[in-house]
């Protein structure tokens, strides 16, 4: 058994007006007089031992008794009890709500979204908010918003609760959680409420500094949609395209792609539970153009999520990859023109083009670091801002470790390269003092970091801190795999070679003119204003739905840009049942959270029943005055 | 034609048509306490009356005159003949004429019952006389003497006349008229009885007195059913004591028993001493408390 608590217990020092109402009461200042023929009968009623003994004695004063009652009743209620749940009491309580993509699955038997659902019993905790208690509502998706500051007014909670609408992206907890935590340097937060459906990465990269009480929401219906949408240049004008289809029931449906909106092909696809299928299709395409995938489920099949049945992918128009190459470089430039599908600048005999852009800079010059180009391998050069960070020093090195999983040094052995000149960091120089300038440090030799890299908006810059030609590297195996590295990173940079589909969130940089102003309009008619930097680039354009948003300057449109949700974790609508934070678990509850229920509107409400009792008791005719009426 | 039409009123207490049933009845006391003054009432065999009444064996000093000479001449023994013996009865109307009896008609219920029972009295030529105690050790008002037909008119006047008011208790009231009155008959009380004296000893006095008790309880509607609710301040309007009641519903059922159990009280004071009690509302008309209840109760044929 639960006993009732109280929010303000002080307000017990009201039942000190039980004196005043006592003594107002027994003195009866406010006696009515009423004049009679005799009293003598009256004294003589006054006189009898019933009238006078205990129970009589109380029932002469029912309505002091009923008074007290009344009084007791409202000093409780101004005590504002409650009965303990399992809801959690604390005065300053954040509330995150999942509103991932998956938040918008329907159940099949209600019809309702599981956001719906959420809304409800987040409804339900904020309308038996608890007396001085305040309460923050989180959105938890890719990132996180936070719907309100801390506050205790119920209107303002539930209009920011009505607001809350779906993103089309991935869910993850860790920017809702930390926006928490960060709230809770503010306020003394102890736990907080997640509500969600499940859909999220198991492993939560957090250290949790509160409690988290996981209230699962119920499952949705089957579900059926796009998680892959690629593309590969196969020849000069062919793409291959691949599209990968995924469910979490059976479910049957084909799948439709259309080129620049008319449809070239049609395949049908049939799925079992948590199963997926590979489609693959041929493009034609020497010119930059749109593709739609649409996914069509068949009636006897229910998809409880719209918005992964259908995906966008922009393909460029099939080039050969810019390549500038240092002349002094000749290796690089060899190894270079040995690759298909690269025109290597400048060509033999010609001047460099310096105003013409690039895919990939190769060089040993540090003035070609101007050039502009996505991705640039500095041979030999210090970058401006690291310069005092390393020094170079006579006598041999080789490389000690290397970062095996970088784009740049992926299958690249690096072990028996010999380097003449030795890199070594400056005097109280460490690796933070890289991080900290923005640098990662790929590979390190004896002394020092020998490959370092940096990533600037758009731009990535490789610096290999020794002259290849003053290295046996050029003669070893890892030279040509390096050179293909870069080049394919190239390619992916320009989408020269595999193309992904853009996902929901945060769109990347795209290209505009210099520091205009642009208007973006989303899949549901929404507009943000942009603006371009000096280098052209416009970043951080939100994109909370999948759909295409349109980039506008003066009414005139730009280009569009295709956002889409392509997630494995939300499309198969998978729940996680213990979330494993870094140090403890939470597992979740799918039981409805119990709120505490306040008594004060009960014992209000007893009171006015009292007060209308007295009041007839009060009131009533005798029987004898009936009597009389009667006759 | 309407009888009020053609005659004038006689008196407010009465009307015409109620007077003239009135003048048809009788007080019907239960015992013949009656003056030696010659009068209407038989009260014994040795009166001088013409109405035979019995015979008895004669003894020395015996008038002979009234020795049956036939009843000798027969059985040669003297007996005498009795005549019944005839003497005035005295009708005395006591009236409570304190302020606990303005309210609710009390006073003027009582002063239409002494109306008609001298009436009633004076056709019958017994004496009425009338006493109205106000004021407490004050003389009561009083009005004596009057026998025959022609004293209605003073009656009615006199009664006519009261004005009630007054502190004084019918027990004091009725021991003032006593060191009044001499005579023998009937005492006719008409008050509410509501005193914190002691009645027994005003009905031993009357008892005493030779005077056979009809007691006439007069109430109110609110003193017989009280509606009263809540916490009051009682105010007596004889006194202007107070009384303070707390939940003044609660204790109305008991108010009730204690009031039956001042009207049986009553009752048996008047039994003991061969009287008569009843209590009347003034809600009932005088009609029905004349020619229903009192009649059916043999106080009047």
């Amino acid at each position: 058994m639960n006993w009732p608590g109280f929010s303000t217990i002080a307000n017990a020092w009201w039942l000190l007006l039980l004196i005043p109402l006592l003594v107002v009461y027994f003195l009866k200042l406010k006696r009515s007089r009423l004049e009679v023929t005799s009293l003598a009968l009256w004294q003589s009623v006054i006189n009898d031992q019933r009238v006078n003994s205990p129970f009589q004695k109380f029932r002469r004063n029912i309505l002091l008794w009923l008074q007290i009652a009344i009084l007791l009743l409202l000093v409780l209620a101004a005590m504002q009890p409650y009965l303990t749940g399992a809801a959690e009491r604390a005065t300053y309580l954040p509330i995150l709500i999942d509103c991932s993509a998956s938040m918008a699955a329907i159940d099949p038997q209600t019809g309702q979204s599981r956001l719906d659902v959420a809304k409800q019993q987040v409804t339900e905790l904020i309308e038996n908010q608890l007396p001085g208690q305040q309460l923050v509502l989180i959105a938890a998706h890719t990132t996180a918003d936070q719907l309100t500051e801390f506050t205790g007014n119920r209107r303002i909670l539930l209009d920011a609760l009505g607001s809350l609408r779906v993103r089309e992206v991935p869910g993850h907890l860790e920017e809702a959680l930390r926006m928490t935590q960060a709230l809770a340097k503010t306020v003394p937060v102890e736990s907080a409420v997640l509500y969600s459906d499940g859909n999220f990465p198991e492993r939560v990269r957090f250290a949790l500094p509160f409690r988290v009480n996981y209230q699962l929401l119920p499952s949705a219906g089957s579900n059926a949609g796009i998680t892959a949408f690629n593309a590969r240049l196969a020849s000069s004008r062919d793409w291959d395209v691949f599209l990968r289809v995924e469910s979490s029931g059976d479910v049957t449906g084909q799948l439709e792609l259309l080129h620049d909106g008319k449809a070239i092909g049609k395949q049908p696809f049939v799925l079992g539970r948590d199963e997926s299928q590979r489609l693959t299709f041929r493009v034609e395409s020497a010119t930059s153009t749109s593709l739609e995938a649409r996914l069509t489920i068949d009636r006897s099949s229910f998809d409880s999520l719209s918005c992964d049945n259908v995906a966008w992918l922009d393909l460029p128009a099939a080039r050969p990859l810019r390549v500038f190459a240092s002349p002094g470089l000749a290796s690089f430039r060899h190894a270079l023109t040995a690759m298909p599908g690269i025109d290597v600048f400048p060509r033999d005999n010609q001047l460099p083009q310096r105003s013409v852009p690039y895919d990939l800079v190769i060089s040993d010059q540090a003035a070609d670091e101007s050039l502009i180009a996505s991705v640039h391998l500095l041979v030999g050069v210090t970058p401006e801002d690291a310069a005092g960070l390393v020094e170079h020093a006579s006598g041999l090195t080789r490389f000690l470790d290397w970062d095996r999983t970088s784009p740049l040094l992926r299958h690249v052995q690096l072990r028996d390269v010999e380097i003449a000149d030795s890199v070594q960091p400056a005097a109280g120089i460490n690796g933070g003092s890289f991080e900290e300038r923005g640098y990662s440090i790929l590979a390190s030799g004896l002394n020092g970091p020998l490959i370092i890299s940096k990533r600037s908006g758009s731009q990535q810059r490789f610096y290999l801190l020794f002259h290849t030609n003053r290295s046996t590297l050029e003669f070893r195996v890892a030279f040509p795999v390096l050179v293909a590295n870069v080049a394919q990173l190239a390619r992916q940079e320009a989408s020269l070679g595999d193309v992904r589909s853009l996902q929901a969130g945060v769109l990347p940089p795209i290209k505009l003119k210099p520091d205009t102003e642009y208007v973006v309009t989303g899949p549901d008619r929404t507009t943000q204003q942009i603006r371009s930097d000096t280098t052209g680039e416009a970043a951080g354009i939100t994109a909370g739905l999948a759909g295409r948003y349109f980039v506008t300057r003066d009414g005139l449109a730009e280009l569009s840009v295709a956002a889409n949700l392509l997630s494995t974790e939300e499309t198969t609508l998978r729940a996680v049942d213990t979330i494993q934070f870094d140090e403890q678990s939470v597992s979740s509850s799918t039981q409805l959270l119990e709120n505490d229920r306040p008594l004060w509107s009960t014992l209000t409400l007893l009171a006015f029943v009292g007060l209308l009792v007295e009041w007839w008791y009060f009131q009533r005719p005798s029987r004898l005055a009936l009597a009389r009426r009667s006759r | 034609m309407n009888e009020s039409t053609t005659k004038p009123q006689l008196t407010p207490l009465l009307s015409n048509a109620t007077l003239a049933r009135v003048e048809r009845l009788r007080l019907c006391p239960n015992r013949r306490l009656t003056n030696r003054t010659r009068g209407e009432h038989a009260v014994g065999s040795s009166g001088a009356s013409i109405d035979f009444s019995d015979y008895r064996d004669y003894v020395a000093g015996d008038d002979i005159r009234y020795v049956d000479w036939n009843i000798f001449a027969r059985l040669r023994r003297p007996y005498l003949k009795l005549y019944a013996h005839e003497e005035e009865l005295h009708v005395v109307v006591l009236m409570d004429a304190s302020s606990s009896m303005i309210s609710e008609g009390k006073f003027e219920r009582a002063r239409q019952l002494a109306a008609a029972c001298s009436t009633m009295a004076l056709l019958g030529t017994e004496r009425v006389s009338l006493f109205a105690g106000n004021d407490f050790g004050e003389r009561p008002s009083m009005l004596t003497g009057c026998s025959g037909r022609p004293a209605r008119r003073r009656v009615f006047e006199f009664l006519e006349g009261l004005e009630p008011g007054g502190d004084s208790p019918i027990d004091l009231s009725i021991a003032a008229a006593l060191r009044r009155h001499r005579g023998r008959g009937i005492a006719i009380v008409l008050s509410d009885f509501l005193t914190t004296g002691d009645v027994s000893r005003s009905f031993n006095l009357l008892h005493s007195a030779g005077l056979e008790i009809f007691a006439v309880q007069i109430l109110g509607p609110n003193e017989i059913a009280p509606d009263l609710t809540g916490d009051v301040r009682l105010v007596d309007c004889e006194t202007g004591r107070t009384l303070d009641v707390s939940t003044a519903r609660e204790l109305v059922d008991i108010y009730h028993e204690h009031l039956t159990a001042l009207q049986m009280h009553l009752a048996t004071q008047c039994r003991r001493r061969n009287g008569r009690f009843e209590s009347v509302s003034t809600d009932e008309t005088l009609e029905t408390i004349l020619f229903d209840t009192l009649l059916r109760r043999g106080w009047i044929q």
